[in-house]
């Protein structure tokens, strides 16, 4: 991370990073802003913060939903491979609709059909099946991880934000008690 | 939500106050995190213990066991050891969320030393 009056990554996948301000005049001096405009401005970024948050708090929520799906279906794969070899069949009790179940035999099989998605099924080798969850599954762990440093890096800037609204705040009472204490009273 | 709010009179903020107050955030919303964590996986821990309970009563020598999204007809003691196992790795799993839990309000502890020691009065680190 670089030291200096300017500190941190200027953005992240497309987030703007939030400009660390050293000293608070000098800030308002170089944007040329004045007062209102500089606060109107941090307002608007943070706005801006909070809608790209929602965007990756549902995403990271899709995420977490998805990967214990992927494992309950290496579940069941991996059943049906340890199955095999017995000669017995798989019984198992299945919803045909809510509230309604019934009985089915699963055969032994060398395969199973899996959902890609998009009404589309295919058969893959029990193999061959276990291998593509696996990745599925490795996949959604690192878009998650990757998420989640997103999220972090977001919630940073929020926070520097919200720390320099405050402090040009504080500058502008602390301004204007100055010039009231400097200017002599009128009679 | 813990705000990190600046009022009063001017105040220096350095950089590495900025990047205090930054971890302090970060950890804050870990420190939630992990409480709802803990919650799920104490009431994983419960649900599998009543399960094993259940499992000592039941005289049938086929328990009707939830593999993905079916129930499997399976014997009795597969059953038994699939519940064991499970609960082994739930508690492994709950032992290592409380250790992060505690190292995450250590962490945040020092942190408000260091950030109340030179703001004082002009941070808020409490709780809503």
């Amino acid at each position: 991370m670089a030291s200096g009056t300017e500190s941190g990554v200027t953005e992240r996948r497309g987030i703007p990073g939030a400009a660390f301000v050293q000293d608070v005049q000098s800030y308002l001096n170089h944007s040329g802003l004045d007062l209102n405009s500089a606060l109107a401005f941090l307002q608007e970024r943070l706005q801006q913060y909070r809608v790209v948050e929602m965007k990756l708090l549902a995403q990271q929520r899709d995420l977490q939903e998805k990967i214990p799906d992927i494992e309950k279906c290496l579940d069941i794969v991996a059943t049906l491979q340890a199955k095999k070899g017995s000669g017995e069949a798989l019984i198992a009790d299945f919803e045909v609709s809510e509230g309604i179940y019934s009985r089915a035999r699963i055969e032994e099989s060398d395969s199973v059909c899996l959902w890609l998605g998009a009404n589309v099924m295919l058969e893959y080798s029990c193999e061959e099946a276990t291998t593509l969850l696996k990745k599925n599954l490795e996949n959604a762990k690192a878009s998650l991880e990757v998420l989640v440093a997103d999220l972090q890096f977001l919630r940073d800037q929020v926070t520097i934000t919200q720390v320099t609204i405050a402090r040009v705040y504080n500058w502008d009472v602390h301004q204007r008690k100055f010039r009231q204490a400097a200017s002599p009273k009128e009679s | 939500m813990q705000q990190a709010g600046t009022s009063g009179s001017e105040m220096e903020v350095t950089w590495e106050d900025q990047q205090n107050i930054n971890k302090f955030g970060r950890l804050n919303n870990r420190l939630h995190e992990l409480h709802d964590e803990i919650k799920v996986a104490k009431e994983t821990c419960e649900n599998l213990e009543d399960a094993s309970n259940e499992l000592i009563l039941t005289d049938e020598e086929i328990v009707r066991f939830q593999i993905g999204e079916v129930f499997a007809h399976v014997p009795k003691d597969e059953v038994e050891e699939r519940i064991e196992n499970m609960k082994e790795e739930t508690s492994k799993n709950l032992e290592k969320l409380e250790e992060e839990k505690e190292s995450v309000v250590a962490q945040m502890a020092e942190l408000k030393k260091i950030l109340y020691g030179k703001f004082k009065d002009s941070i808020n680190l409490e709780e809503d």
